[in-house]
């Protein structure tokens, strides 16, 4: 106890109406599980690879699995990047412009945190160029979405 | 300039005026206290807003957390080998000494991170948002440019020097 | 500057006064302590006795490991004496100063330019006598055995047994070892900065890379670069405790063609013990260039960045724009609430 000048004693105070990480968390509800996600993210797959990336973008961005623990989101996210890594640069722009605002937000999501865990970032240029296109498209309304939004992928 | 160094700014850009809306808010922890919510952890996290990632690869990252009042920028400028560590080490550290003069720059950059900038809405109040996004743009382009720079001028200049010293053994 | 002298300027400065007051009738009264690299002092002064006579006295890190390096023979003093000989205003005195290894006397009335010169070369000249001893001993063994044309026969490579070390820094120590077609010079030095290591590397780098590519100095001598210690050294370190990961050795290979006559003999000594010097001393420039360069740049970011901050009457105008009627005092100056 050398230190205890420094001790945050708010931070042992149930009452002081302090917020943390844990309570902005929207309270969903119903929860996601991975084996609920399941047929989701082999239909993605399935997508990706027949070739179909205009429906699978589509369906990636559709009702992401807000509610779902971490696990869950990463196995999800790793489809979602799988499907973004099969997509053509002249395809990008078309394939934004044929999705609404609503999924503009979440693929902003998608992309962001793919360039925040080390297997996105080696793919930082496909992402940047998603990010390009969809800011020339949509402008800076996504990212503003994005930031205020407490809904994560 | 690179093809892909552009979409690469074209994010941090547009990443930073989403970021960069700041207003005034007094501490809600201790009276008559403004601080910049960004440097608070563990206090109000209904402050804080999502944090941005946007990275080109592994080595080049730019780490935006966006708070009500501040925003904390950090750089993760490229270093390929040893004598690009050292040149980042002593460039950065360089500029952080002088921080005083660049108001935005942090002391410290954080953990993992060459070089950091705290913006705060003191800060915005008084400068034009549009330039000082300029700025960190600015700044990434030329970091790189000066590294790479500075390597190349070392290298010339041990290569310069052996060889005049050699030279006079050949009589 | 890209080259170091090996005499000493300050030495050459001192005695060129003395001269010149000497001359004037009116003889300088001296008692300089003058500072020379690798720990080394020199002392000038007057004589107790006659102030037209002058000490001039050296003490240096490196002078223990040269007096003993050739096993007791007693040589150096000769050897120095004998490079002073041919100049009739110097003579050493029968006993050194005390606190210095060694200690020339000159004479005013009969100095001359050429003497001065050859006075601020002491240190060079001290350095120079395991290198003369090698030089001797490369004789004898290219006589004993003749190089062959005849590369198969790896025999045919005789090596003295001695091995000649100049101690001249704390941890950083010259070595000499002749054979019968060639004299090996091997530097070992230690970098005490983490700059300094990195920035080093890349010099010591060039100096390898730097025979094979400019083909204009093809005939200088090779130059090896290693971490640990060369075969050269292996047999005489056996035991050694030093072992310290962070230290390097530089090998200069030096051919006949290198000392073939007395002048080439000498300008190579010369270049072999400023080495270190050398490459340290470029090595600081390069970090003194850098800092002028990240001063520069500084203070262009800086303006960059005060092209964000609001001008006062940038503000005037928004001002304006927002609230036309702002309320000015008489003399026309804005009202401050």
């Amino acid at each position: 106890m050398s230190d205890w000048r420094r001790i945050d004693i708010d931070a042992f105070d149930p009452e002081s109406g302090r917020l943390t990480a844990q309570d902005l968390i929207p309270p969903y509800t119903t929860v996601v599980t991975l084996a609920d996600l399941q047929p989701k993210i082999s239909q993605l797959r399935s997508l990706s690879s027949s070739g179909d990336v205009n429906s699978a973008i589509n369906l990636a961005t559709t009702d992401p699995p807000y509610s779902a623990d971490e696990n869950t989101k990463a196995e999800y996210f790793r489809a979602v990047l799988d499907t973004l890594k099969q997509v053509r640069q002249a395809d990008i722009t078309n394939i934004v412009k044929s999705l609404d605002s609503k999924q503009h937000d979440v693929l902003i999501k998608f992309l962001y945190k793919g360039m925040s865990i080390p297997e996105g970032q080696k793919q930082g240029g496909i992402l940047l160029t998603w990010f390009e296109k969809l800011t020339q498209i949509a402008g800076v309304t996504p990212v503003v979405h994005y930031l205020s939004d407490r809904n994560t992928v | 300039m690179s093809q892909s160094l552009r979409p690469y700014l074209t994010a941090v850009r547009y990443s930073l005026e989403a970021a960069l809306t700041l207003s005034n808010f007094s501490s809600q922890e201790v009276e008559r206290h403004n601080r910049p919510e960004v440097e608070v952890p563990n206090q109000s996290a209904e402050l804080l807003l999502q944090p941005m990632h946007i990275s080109r690869n592994e080595h080049e990252q730019v780490l935006i957390e966006p708070s009500i009042n501040s925003i904390r920028v950090s750089l993760k400028v490229k270093q390929a080998d040893e004598i690009e560590q050292i040149l980042v080490h002593k460039f950065t550290r360089f500029l952080e000494q002088r921080a005083e003069s660049f108001y935005i720059l942090r002391r410290v950059p954080i953990q993992g991170y060459s070089i950091s900038f705290l913006i705060t809405n003191k800060h915005t109040e008084s400068m034009k948002t549009g330039k000082l996004v300029d700025f960190i743009i600015e700044f990434m382009e030329e970091v790189d440019k000066e590294i790479s720079e500075m390597k190349l001028f070392l290298n010339a200049r041990a290569r310069f020097v052996a060889e005049a010293y050699l030279g006079e053994f050949v009589y | 500057m890209l080259h170091l002298k090996p005499h000493n300027l300050l030495i050459q400065k001192t005695f060129s006064e003395a001269l010149e007051a000497a001359a004037a009738g009116a003889p300088l009264t001296l008692d300089r302590i003058i500072s020379d690299f690798d720990y080394t002092t020199f002392h000038i002064s007057n004589s107790p006795e006659d102030k037209a006579l002058l000490w001039l006295s050296i003490r240096t890190k490196a002078w223990q490991s040269i007096a003993t390096c050739d096993g007791n023979k007693n040589g150096l003093l000769p050897f120095l004496e004998s490079k002073f000989t041919s100049y009739p205003s110097v003579s050493i005195p029968s006993s050194f100063e005390s606190g210095y290894d060694y200690t020339l006397q000159i004479d005013l009335k009969s100095l001359d330019a050429a003497t001065v010169l050859q006075l601020s070369l002491v240190k060079t000249l001290i350095f120079n006598y395991p290198f003369h001893l090698s030089f001797s001993e490369f004789i004898e063994l290219s006589k004993q055995q003749p190089v062959t044309d005849d590369f198969s026969m790896s025999s045919s490579q005789s090596t003295s047994k001695s091995l000649y070390t100049i101690r001249y820094r704390d941890d950083e120590n010259i070595f000499i070892k002749p054979s019968n077609d060639r004299i090996t010079v091997i530097f070992e030095t230690i970098f005490q900065d983490e700059t300094d290591k990195v920035f080093g590397k890349v010099f010591l780098q060039e100096f390898v890379d730097a025979r094979k590519r400019n083909r204009s100095i093809q005939s200088a001598p090779q130059v090896l670069f290693s971490h640990e210690p060369p075969l050269e050294l292996q047999q005489h370190q056996q035991g050694s405790t030093n072992t310290d990961k962070s230290r390097r050795f530089i090998t200069f290979v030096l051919f006949p063609r290198h000392f073939q006559t007395v002048e080439l003999q000498f300008s190579t000594v010369c270049q072999l013990t400023l080495f270190r010097n050398y490459f340290h001393y470029h090595i600081k420039c390069s970090k003194a260039y850098m800092h002028s360069r990240m001063r520069y740049r500084v203070d262009s970011f800086i303006k960059v960045l005060n092209r964000a901050k609001l001008d006062e009457d940038d503000e005037e105008t928004i001002d304006e724009k927002n609230q036309p009627h702002q309320r000015r005092t008489f003399t026309g100056r804005k009202m401050v609430y």
